[in-house]
């Protein structure tokens, strides 16, 4: 499995927690106080409770069901029905490979994250979920018009929209569910941007009536 | 044959409030069932016309779709004078029935799950108690637990220690005693009784035998059900769905004397219905 796009880094601010997925793994992406970001298996490695129902503590992500504390490193450091205890070191999460790049958090889980190069400079926009095919995706953004034209294919995933560059990343979450990070030229203007982000829910509706209807 | 093993369990179905709003289509252990009032002569039948054998217990309808079904497990306690019997209503929960009733058995989460009610940070320390599988009764017991709790009661004024005692008198029934804020010498009696509609969907009913003859019906369901629903969120978020019974899957510390009974006597019985195990 390559690495894959699973959101923007300015939507993981410290002390905040979110859920990915890559090739069907359930996947926690926490970020801690002092900056640093953590890619795991979902899971807690107690009962079984998605972690990404967790919460943020100093550097350390605490499990929602018994607080259980796992550091950066996925292992165990506290558990608070045993506060004297020094948790052994086969108390630990199953990491991941995570990276940024470009604003963009790349996850891969069975290496570690190697980011899709960019060949030009580019901005986040935004992340979004179609619930269609990767391919549905695509074809849709070749049949969206942007401010009355329509995205031109320029190479290496990127499209030019006048003269706006814009480079949409996939990840497929399904055989009809993709996530879909979105870049652009940068420098834009807010009200570009926020013309560009209406832009991306035009896409997805088209991929979505498209989609659903072809298949 | 872990349905085989279950279908011999009595379950409950239905309770006499469900069944004054009409007929309740329901399921158990993958059966679709249809239960009739009134409660007092309810009929329990499948969808080919089948009748099950019926039994009214503890507020609750309980039937049994097994050829030789094991009797009913007593709680004594529901016949003691002036104890009030309250039913709490049903909680549909998309889960294991054994991770219901484990979720019952476990203290270390109520300062995180339920926050200010049974428990409340910095108090999550979980002392050592006592938990065992009693061989005369053959029962999953957990003694000797003690808590601090902000609001352990309806009936409670304030934070009190609670002392706690735990049964498990089948796979998905489980009892707690517990301190009575309004009588400290005496116990509540809390249960919940799980109906496994599947392996991995469950409606739960908790019901109470209290010395509170002052909280009107409504609040003290109401406080079960709150507790319940914050429950709910943390099982329908756990995985994998079903209990795995190989302790290696599952870490657990001291705290989780009781879950490792209880997950060693399931085995033991072969009680593997919402289990995971090597055979599924």
């Amino acid at each position: 499995m390559p690495s894959m796009p699973v959101g923007l880094s300015r939507d993981l601010p410290p002390k905040r927690v979110m859920r990915a997925s890559v090739g069907g793994q359930d996947i926690v992406v926490w970020r801690a106080s002092n900056g640093d970001i953590a890619a795991w298996d979902n899971r807690c490695p107690h009962r079984g409770m998605a972690l990404s129902h967790g919460f943020v503590r100093g550097n350390a992500l605490a499990c929602l069901y018994h607080g259980w504390h796992y550091e950066q490193s996925g292992r165990c450091s506290y558990i608070p029905a045993h506060p004297d205890l020094d948790p052994p070191a086969t108390i630990h999460t199953t990491r991941f490979g995570v990276t940024e790049r470009d604003g963009v958090i790349w996850v891969d889980t069975t290496d570690t994250a190697k980011p899709g190069m960019l060949t030009e400079p580019l901005d986040p926009l935004r992340s979004l979920i179609a619930e269609v095919s990767e391919a549905a995706v695509e074809a849709a953004c070749h049949s969206t018009p942007f401010e009355g034209e329509m995205p031109q294919p320029s190479g290496s995933g990127l499209y030019a929209l006048g003269t706006i560059r814009l480079a949409l990343l996939t990840n497929p979450l399904g055989p009809n569910r993709t996530q879909v990070t979105v870049l652009t030229s940068p420098g834009l203007s807010l009200q570009t941007r926020l013309a560009l982000s209406r832009w991306c829910e035009t896409l997805r509706r088209n991929a979505e009536a498209t989609g659903t209807g072809g298949a | 044959m872990s349905l085989h093993y279950a279908s011999n369990d009595w379950y409950p179905v239905a309770d006499a409030a469900c069944l004054a709003r009409g007929p309740r289509k329901t399921r158990l252990l993958g059966t679709d069932l249809e239960v009739l009032g009134p409660f007092d002569h309810p009929v329990v039948t499948d969808m080919g016309g089948r009748c099950f054998p019926v039994q009214v217990r503890y507020n609750h309808l309980w039937t049994t779709i097994g050829d030789d079904p094991r009797p009913l497990f007593d709680i004594p306690e529901a016949d003691e004078p002036g104890r009030r019997h309250v039913p709490c209503g049903v909680v549909r929960v998309k889960c294991s029935p054994l991770r219901a009733v484990e979720n019952f058995l476990d203290i270390a989460h109520f300062p995180f799950v339920h926050t200010g009610i049974l428990g409340a940070e910095p108090h999550t320390e979980v002392a050592a108690y006592k938990a065992e599988i009693r061989e005369d009764v053959d029962e999953v017991w957990a003694t000797n637990i003690s808590f601090y709790q902000p609001q352990a009661a309806k009936s409670a004024a304030g934070g009190i220690t609670t002392r706690y005692e735990y049964r498990v008198p089948a796979p998905t029934a489980a009892v707690l005693y517990k301190t009575c804020p309004p009588r400290p010498e005496a116990m509540d009696v809390i249960a919940i009784f799980v109906q496994p509609r599947s392996e991995t969907d469950c409606d739960v009913w908790p019901w109470m035998a209290l010395y509170d003859d002052t909280t009107n019906f409504a609040d003290l369901a109401q406080f079960q059900q709150e507790i319940f629903l914050q429950d709910r969120s943390i099982l329908e978020n756990q995985r994998p769905v079903k209990l795995p019974l190989d302790p290696k899957l599952e870490i657990p510390t001291r705290a989780d004397m009781t879950s490792i009974a209880y997950r060693r006597w399931l085995k033991r019985r072969g009680a593997y219905y919402g289990a995971l195990t090597d055979q599924t």
